[in-house]
C-alpha cells in the first residue's frame, strides 16, 4: 500500500492552526509542543505509518508549509 | 514551504499576512496549482485592490498591480488591452468586488473581456475589523449591524450571469481540488469568467457571525452549507433549503470584447485605405 516516508513542517512559517489535523482521516496529526518560528504550537505527525498520502493536509494548509514525501520503496517495478 | 511553494511564492514577502487558520492562502494554493498544472506562469497578469483577499496575488511571482480599493478590474483592463496574449487574472473580495467595486464588475462582465475574477467571499470587510458587506447575510452581526444585519444579501454569481459573463462558478476553500480544476477551465476560458470562492474568515465572520474563532469550526461550517451539485436548474431547490449551491453554473461562447476592437480597427483602417486616406 502507498505510504509516507515523512511529513515535513516549515517551522519558518507554521501558524498552527492544526487544520492539517482536522482534515486528515487517518488521525496522522496531534497537536504538538515545539513552536514554530513565528511562536504558534505546531502539530506533530503522531503516527506517519497511517498516512495514505491523499494530500489533503497539504492542499489545505493555508500557509503551505506542509510536504508530504511518499514513500517510493517497494512501489514500481516488482 | 511545500513544492508548489518553492516554485512560485515571493519568498522575501513571507510569511503571508493572513490569520491562522485563514481560508486566502488555501486559495493561493489552489490557484498556483492550476498555473502549475497548465504551465502558464510566464503568461499572467494579475491585478488587485485593498482588502485580506487582495493580498492573494501579491504573494505569488508573478507580474501584479496592486491598485485603489475597487478598481483592480479597470486596471485589468487597461493589462488586456496592452498585452492580449496574457491571462489576465483579478482577485477581488465581497467588498471589493461588490461594493465599492461592484459596477467594474458588471460592466466588464457585459463586455465579455478576456480575463478571470476571483472574487473571495467571506461575507465581511474582514481587513478593517468586521464591517457588514454586501454580502452578508440577513440577521448577521458585524461591528457595524450589532443589532443583526437587514440588508439582503447580494449573489456575485447572479450578478455575473445576468451582467453577461460567459463562465461563472462558485466553490469554498473546503473544495481545494475542485477549486484547482475551475481555475484551470477559467485561465484556458476566452472571455469573461467570474469564480467565486467562499472563504473561512475565523477572526471576523467566525467570531462575529457564525460565533467562533477556530479554523476548524469555519471550515466545517462551509462543509456543511455548502451543497455540489452538477445541474445549475437544482441551484434554486438548494438555496430553498437554506444552503449554499456550489459548482460550475455557465460556461458559454461569446463575441470577446478586445478582440472585437481589433477587428473594427482593421476593418475601419481597410475602408479608410480603400478610399485613399492613410487610416
Ligand atoms: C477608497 C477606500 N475606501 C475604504 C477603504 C477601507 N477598506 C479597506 S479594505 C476594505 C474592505 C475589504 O473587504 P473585502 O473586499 O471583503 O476584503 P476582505 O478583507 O474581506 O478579504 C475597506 C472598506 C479603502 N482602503 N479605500
Ligand atoms: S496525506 Fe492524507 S493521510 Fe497523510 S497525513 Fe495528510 S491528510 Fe493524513
Ligand atoms: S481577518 Fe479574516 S480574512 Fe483577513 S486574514 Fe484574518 S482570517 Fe483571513
Ligand atoms: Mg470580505
Amino acid at each position: 500500500m502507498k505510504g509516507a516516508e515523512r511529513i515535513e513542517i516549515d517551522r519558518r512559517y507554521c501558524k498552527g492552526c492544526l487544520l492539517c489535523q482536522y482534515v486528515c482521516e487517518f488521525d496522522v496529526f496531534e497537536p504538538g509542543q515545539e513552536r514554530s518560528a513565528l511562536d504558534y504550537l505546531m502539530p506533530r505527525v503522531a503516527k506517519i505509518e497511517n498516512c495514505r498520502v491523499c494530500g489533503l493536509c497539504e492542499t489545505h494548509c493555508p500557509d503551505m508549509v506542509l510536504t508530504v514525501v511518499a514513500n517510493t520503496e517497494g512501489k514500481e517495478n516488482p | 514551504m511545500n513544492p508548489l511553494g518553492e516554485k512560485y511564492l515571493r519568498k522575501s514577502f513571507l510569511p503571508f499576512l493572513f490569520c491562522p487558520g485563514c481560508g486566502d492562502g488555501m486559495i493561493v494554493q489552489s490557484f498556483l496549482q492550476a498555473v502549475d498544472d497548465l504551465g502558464v506562469a510566464d503568461d499572467l497578469a494579475m491585478a488587485a485592490g485593498i482588502g485580506c483577499s487582495a493580498w492573494i496575488p501579491v504573494y505569488m511571482h508573478f507580474d501584479v498591480f496592486k491598485g485603489l480599493h475597487g478598481r483592480a478590474i479597470p486596471a485589468a483592463i487597461g493589462l488586456k488591452a496592452s498585452r492580449p496574449s496574457r491571462k489576465v487574472v483579478v482577485f477581488t473580495g465581497d467588498g471589493d468586488g461588490l461594493a465599492i467595486g461592484g459596477l467594474h464588475l458588471i460592466h466588464a462582465a457585459r463586455r465579455n473581456i478576456d480575463m478571470t475574477v476571483v472574487i473571495v467571499n467571506n461575507q465581511i470587510y474582514a481587513m478593517t475589523g468586521g464591517q457588514v458587506a454586501p454580502s452578508t447575510g440577513v440577521g448577521s452581526r458585524t461591528q457595524t449591524t450589532p443589532y443583526g444585519n437587514l440588508e439582503k444579501p447580494l449573489d456575485g454569481c447572479k450578478i455575473a450571469i445576468a451582467s453577461g459573463a460567459t463562465m461563472v462558478s462558485r466553490w469554498s476553500t473546503a473544495h481545494t481540488r475542485q477549486l484547482t480544476r475551475t481555475f484551470k477551465k477559467a485561465l484556458n476560458h476566452k472571455g469573461f469568467s467570474f469564480v467565486e470562492v467562499l472563504s473561512q474568515c475565523p477572526v471576523q465572520t467566525g467570531r462575529y457571525i457564525l460565533g467562533s474563532g477556530s479554523p476548524q469550526f469555519n471550515l466545517q461550517w462551509l462543509k456543511d452549507n455548502c451543497v455540489a451539485v452538477k445541474d445549475p436548474s437544482q441551484w434554486g431547490e438548494i438555496e430553498a433549503q437554506g444552503k449554499i449551491p456550489v459548482g460550475d453554473i455557465l460556461q458559454i461562447e461569446k463575441p470577446e470584447f478586445m478582440e472585437e476592437v481589433q477587428r473594427m480597427n482593421q476593418k475601419v483602417k481597410e475602408e479608410a485605405q480603400a478610399k485613399g486616406g492613410d487610416r
